[in-house]
């Protein structure tokens, strides 16, 4: 299996940060979802992996090329876009496109013109004069336009209005439809996460909580709604990552969820008496307060 | 770390782009205050040559802070920073765009201002002293450049950019008390002396040697962050 990106053992560190020992990979042509809160890392990891960040230990490989060494060639295949990241004010988005023109060969000024039409976007207009959403639109369509192998996004829909979110998920969405292009895209929006990823993975403080399918993460996790006394040493299970009680109710949230467990749970002294899937918000909160892997 | 020479001069250009009209009016006001000059009357003269300062002042501040401080501060940079460049590529292009950008008003005006000495009454010893006034201002720029791309910070790269301009009064009036300076400038013939050629020559020498420190400091960087 080829990667689009493969980080091992990875660590950044700052003065009052440190991203510490991330091994993390994304197979070609599939989307990631970055999971985490504000200062989780998020930016960070997408920095070492568009060459931005030189990590203290570790190694990162992008499209096949070691980074930051071979930055250049990597960043010839990538299209980022972050949320801190403007366009000049003073120029227009014609001139943008003109400037990535020269530098990309691969620019699709066919596609280009689907993504205007599509993003309602005007290109003799001075960026200064867009709105917050127009500029988010600009930036995609930048990106996008010269047919990037490996699409890194930085909390696209950040800031942006209901209309302005959809039009930007729906764009991606389509774009995601590429087969050969790779995705990796941060949020603390779980929503747009689960919208789009095939994988997701949860920062937390630096380090990575948890990594794994979609499909996976819904089918592992569970709320289990029990009646009974809390019995010691629950919360210890592996399989387990919180349990609280309200009066004689019990809500225990697994990780690992498995036929067996309500078996198990019963010869604690508690009845199950409903078993739910959680929501990706729900899971990725348990597993940040859990502080465990997930 | 290879250079990516088009690209390279694609950012050059760019600069360029995002300046040109700023500096067109520096260039401007640069050539009424050469007229100033040119009239070759102790009113004019000290409007002139005040006038042709603050101009000189403004444009390398322009340039600097539009392409350096002010492209960090408006988040630009990132954007540039996200295209295929080496650290190499960008310094690079960052040291050649400002110098292109600061070297046209600054030829046009140098290039004025000699031939505004040679070519009116004002005494032609004031030759001399114009290239020491302009290889000072030069010096200022560069290492008001070299600040402003090692440093993040704003408050360090405006107190750089401030500070060295700001020392040109002090200059001046330590090229005041150098007598084999200050006494010929009244004369009407280009005389070079030994502590004016001194002085030029330090002073080139120093802003070639600052800039290619930075160069040097950033092209060994293996990453931006």
């Amino acid at each position: 299996m080829s990667f689009a990106f493969s980080l091992t053992g990875v660590a950044k560190r700052y003065p009052h940060f440190a991203l510490e020992d991330i091994t993390l990979a994304l197979p070609e042509g599939q989307v990631m979802g970055l999971v985490g809160v504000n200062g989780a890392g998020k930016t960070t990891l997408l920095r070492l992996i568009t060459g931005l960040a030189a990590a203290h230990a570790g190694e990162v490989r992008v499209l096949g090329h070691r980074l930051p060494e071979e930055q250049v060639e990597a960043k010839r295949e990538i299209g980022f876009a972050s949320e801190d990241m403007r366009l000049y004010r003073s120029q227009t988005l014609r001139w943008h496109m003109d400037l990535m023109r020269q530098i990309y060969p691969a620019w699709s000024e066919e596609y280009a013109r689907e993504l205007l039409k599509r993003f309602d976007l005007r290109t003799d207009q001075a960026v200064g004069g867009c709105s917050h959403g127009q500029r988010v639109k600009a930036l995609l369509l930048l990106c996008l336009a010269r047919r990037p192998r490996l699409l890194l996004l930085d909390e696209p829909t950040t800031g942006l209005d209901p209309v302005a979110r959809i039009e930007v998920l729906e764009a991606l969405a389509d774009v995601l439809r590429d087969a050969g292009r790779s995705v990796l895209f941060s949020s603390h929006n779980t929503h747009d996460v689960e919208q789009l990823a095939d994988t997701i993975t949860f920062l937390h403080k630096g380090r990575l909580v948890a990594s794994a399918d979609r499909h996976e993460f819904v089918d592992r996790w569970r709320r289990i709604v029990c009646q009974g006394a809390l019995p010691a040493g629950l919360s210890a299970w592996p399989e387990i990552a919180s349990a609280r009680a309200n009066g004689s109710l019990v809500e225990i949230k697994a990780r690992a969820w498995s036929e067996t467990l309500p078996a198990r749970l019963a010869a604690e002294g508690l009845q199950v008496q409903r078993t739910d899937a959680m929501a990706l918000e729900d899971i990725f909160i348990t597993a940040v307060r859990s502080g465990g892997v997930a | 770390m290879k250079l990516n020479l088009p690209l390279v001069r694609l950012l050059v250009v760019k600069d360029w782009q995002l300046f040109q009209k700023q500096l067109a009016l520096y260039v401007l006001a640069g050539i009424v205050a050469l007229c100033f000059l040119g009239l070759a009357r102790p009113w004019a003269f000290y409007v002139g040559s005040l006038m042709l300062l603050i101009v000189l002042v403004a444009a390398a501040c322009f340039s600097i802070s539009t392409s350096l401080v002010v492209e960090r501060k408006e988040q630009t940079l990132s954007f540039v920073m996200s295209l295929p460049v080496s650290p190499l590529d960008f310094t690079i292009s960052k040291l050649a765009g400002n110098l292109l950008t600061f070297a046209v008003p600054f030829a046009v005006l140098l290039g004025g201002t000699l031939a505004t000495v040679l070519l009116t009454p004002l005494p032609d010893g004031l030759f001399v002293y114009a290239l020491l006034i302009f290889a000072y201002i030069l010096f200022a720029f560069s290492i008001s450049l070299s600040v402003a791309m090692s440093v993040e910070s704003e408050g360090w790269a405006t107190f750089a950019m401030i500070g060295s301009m700001v020392l040109i009064n002090p200059y001046i009036m330590a090229l005041a008390q150098i007598p084999d300076i200050d006494q010929r400038t009244r004369v009407d013939e280009i005389a070079w002396t030994t502590p004016a050629a001194a002085i030029l020559i330090a002073l080139s020498l120093a802003s070639l040697a600052v800039l290619g420190a930075t160069t040097w400091y950033h092209a060994r960087k293996p990453a931006f962050h």
